[in-house]
């Protein structure tokens, strides 16, 4: 291949400093030109909006006219009851499901990898799939199962002599509803990101830790779960920002509601820009939001981060 | 604390990751929709427009298309079904984008027509450009206020006005031994309600009690505009825990504490089943519905019957105007001369508005398509009463203007809240409606007016 010629070190004795940049041509160009569609691409629609919506944030409508008006819809989200209880409507997700939900993939993850285990594709397969169903076919599903009346779910719970609940009627057990949805969708992906750390975990270190006595709790907690820590902390990142953007599920299977205990903070911007028409305070949401998002990362990775 | 490279690269990410979130609201543009508004953009014989609608209005609208094309036979009309609720959120981003993707006629809400005009001032053609003032007096009372409010300026043209109903399954309430020719206030119904609980096992009405749908308020807001009240005053007040507001929520505390609401949640789905299964022995919704009735239990043909609403004080009044819906044409249309030639076609035309309400049962704002006998002919499915005679007299009485503002989504959200926090969790009407005002108040800037 004449190619291989090309790459050929140059001489040293040839290697005077050369005067100006290098020149963008041929070879040089081609690498920039091929990323500049995406580059375009990321450019018109994601940082534009972006920015635009920083510019939003700072403009309220009156009278039909984009009126600039500083940080007064930053200042507005310190006084709005609904921004703060969807906050901590959010937090309460962040701090319950997520931890279960996690706890819950490890061991799944855990069973997965277990030779004692039959058919694993298969429940690898089988716990994987809710991934990848669209988020509103399953929240329709999730509402049609949780209906009070006509439910799947409270029938079956009827059929053996119990009560029916009220899963997404009374603001208690929405909260549960949604953590229960929210759970059944997400925890079969986390699990299948630990089981990929899990399967770079050398075998000689459990070896060594039976040599050294540990059962398995003692493997678990000794040789698993530090094998896991760069995993886990990729699980509780993404699933810290996904659970701060939370949309879908609250939107469709409850509307926020009752009584705004399932409205979370993605919710209630898109309530704001799209019921309400108020897109300057939309943006300002959505940039309080992402700050969140940001900090709660940088915490995130202080904490469960490697030290070195 | 030292922070390296990595770290601030690290929450870069993270920060980018949560601002993708904020792209959702990129897309909501300047606010300057379109450039026109002008209201004379294109030809008013040829080319080709498009209409935005949800169900039964757009089927018949687009039934009327052949008709329409007999007349203007180079005018290509595709009414489009959009879905209801789905159309709100579809006319409120094409607004915000400018007008662009927008159809040329939007079937437009009387919830929604406030918000539109005032957060896009020109989203919306001035249809007195093109001739509408000449129809100013052809519609029911009151309706020309809605759609040009400061007078000059013509949003949109009238088309159906719902006046407040109370339909009723007649075989229940005889079952029961109850006169419901003699309810006069919803105190008496209140003891109707509870004498049919006891006799039939059947619930009085039913509520969306989480709210599930905004339609949840529909029963609450009709106790209030039977009291010639609203969330707002005409100034644009708030007047959300009025004396008659709290009399409203009183109202259905007393009706849920009596156990004679059932639980609607789920929305419209939820009212379908109800009347399907009969769960309930009135049905306090507007005159359309009763096309919906007709349509949904078609075999308890003669079961049914309707009335006004009894008053909710002595003496009051049983007629209301409870909305209306209207079409309008984007003021980023380029075809406007010809989309108004369809919006007059399907609205101003007595034959055509009679038409959708012999099929749908869908109530004309337009005053002269009464004339026909269909208004006054006995319905064999409501008892041989004279139904449209019935909301007529409705339409007729005197009725207040209501100011639905440009921030009435906002106040249907604190007072679905409010009316969840009385059935749900039994809360006190005056407390919950007092702090529902106060939020709407630190929400929108407005004044409460006590």
């Amino acid at each position: 291949m004449s190619t291989a010629t090309t790459r050929r070190p140059a001489p040293a004795r040839r290697a005077a400093p050369r005067p100006g940049p290098p020149r963008l041509t041929g070879r040089r160009l081609a690498p920039y030109l091929f990323v500049l569609p995406a580059l375009a691409l990321f450019a018109a629609f994601k940082l534009y909006p972006i920015a635009w919506s920083f510019v939003l944030s700072l403009h309220k409508t009156i009278d039909g006219t984009d009126t600039f008006v500083g940080a007064d819809n930053y200042t507005r989200l310190l006084d709005d009851p609904l921004f703060w209880t969807a906050l901590k409507n959010t937090a309460v997700i962040l701090l319950v499901q997520v931890p279960v939900m996690l706890a819950l993939a490890t061991g799944l993850a855990v069973a997965f990898n277990s030779a004692v285990l039959r058919a694993r594709a298969v429940f690898r397969l089988g716990f994987f799939l809710p991934m990848v169903t669209g988020l509103v076919a399953y929240g329709v599903i999730f509402s049609v199962l949780l209906n009070e009346k006509y439910g799947l779910v409270n029938w079956l719970l009827q059929s053996v002599g119990l009560d029916a609940v009220p899963w997404l009627t009374d603001p208690l057990w929405a909260r549960i509803s949604l953590g229960l949805a929210l759970t059944w969708h997400y925890t079969g992906y986390n699990a299948v990101i630990l089981l990929a750390r899990l399967q770079s975990i050398p075998r000689e270190l459990y070896d060594a830790a039976s040599v050294d006595g540990a059962g398995a709790v003692g493997a678990f907690r000794h040789v698993t779960l530090p094998g896991l820590r760069p995993a886990l902390l990729l699980t509780t990142v993404l699933s810290t920002i996904g659970t701060l953007q939370i949309f879908d599920e609250p939107f469709i299977l409850t509307h926020g509601g009752p009584d705004n205990a399932t409205l979370t903070i993605g919710v209630y911007l898109y309530q704001n820009a799209f019921t309400f028409f108020d897109f300057g305070y939309a943006s300002a949401i959505a940039y309080a939001l992402a700050v969140l998002i940001g900090i709660l990362g940088l915490v995130q990775f202080k904490v469960l981060g490697d030290k070195s | 604390m030292d922070i390296t490279r990595r770290g601030v690269l690290r929450a870069g990410g993270a920060l980018a990751a949560g601002a993708g979130l904020s792209g959702l609201t990129a897309c909501s543009g300047s606010g300057a929709a379109g450039d026109s508004g002008s209201g004379a953009a294109g030809s008013a014989t040829k080319g080709e427009i498009t209409v935005w609608s949800w169900a039964g209005p757009a089927a018949e609208m687009k039934a009327l298309v052949p008709a329409f094309n007999a007349q203007y036979p180079d005018i290509k009309v595709t009414v489009q079904d959009i879905g209801n609720p789905a159309i709100w959120d579809k006319i409120t981003t094409a607004l915000a984008a400018g007008g662009s993707g927008l159809a040329d006629v939007l079937h437009i809400g009387v919830d929604y027509l406030p918000g539109y005009v005032e957060k896009f001032p020109n989203g919306l053609a001035d249809l007195s450009k093109l001739g509408a003032n000449q129809y100013k007096d052809a519609f029911a009372q009151g309706m020309w206020a809605t759609v040009a409010p400061k007078g000059g300026r013509v949003n949109a043209l009238p088309w159906e006005a719902n006046s407040a109903g109370f339909y009723y399954r007649a075989d229940v309430f005889e079952q029961a031994g109850v006169d419901v020719k003699a309810l006069d206030t919803w105190d008496d119904t209140v003891e109707a309600g509870k004498v049919i609980k006891a006799k039939t096992g059947k619930y009085l009405l039913g509520i969306d009690k989480p709210a599930s749908q905004p339609d949840a308020a529909n029963f609450f807001q009709m106790l209030l505009q039977l009291q010639g009240a609203f969330y707002f005053d005409l100034d644009g007040g708030i007047t959300l825990d009025s004396p008659q507001a709290v009399r409203a929520m009183t109202l259905i505390k007393q009706l849920n504490d009596a156990g004679l609401v059932s639980d609607l949640s789920g929305g419209w789905n939820a009212l379908i089943s109800s009347i399907k299964a009969g769960t309930n022995a009135v049905v306090p919704w507007p005159t359309w519905f009763g096309g919906i009735i007709e349509e949904t239990v078609p075999q308890e043909k003669g079961k049914w019957g309707v009335r006004l609403p009894p008053t909710v004080r002595r003496g009051g009044s049983n007629a209301a105007t409870v909305n209306s819906t209207h079409l309008a044409i984007a003021g980023s249309s380029k075809q406007q001369a010809a989309a108004w030639k369809f919006v007059e076609f399907v609205l101003t035309r007595p034959e055509n508005q009679v038409k959708i309400y012999k099929e749908k049962g869908i109530a004309p704002a337009l005053i002269k398509a009464y004339e026909d006998p269909v208004f006054h002919a006995p319905s064999e499915f409501f008892s041989g009463q004279k139904k449209g005679e019935i909301f007529l007299n409705a339409l007729e009485a005197p009725s207040p203007a209501y100011n639905y503002s440009a921030d009435y989504a906002r106040a249907l959200k604190v007072v679905t809240d409010a009316q969840t926090k009385v059935l749900l969790k039994g809360a006190d009407p005056a407390e919950v409606l007092k702090a529902a005002a106060d939020q709407l108040g630190q929400q929108t800037g407005r004044k409460v007016v006590r």
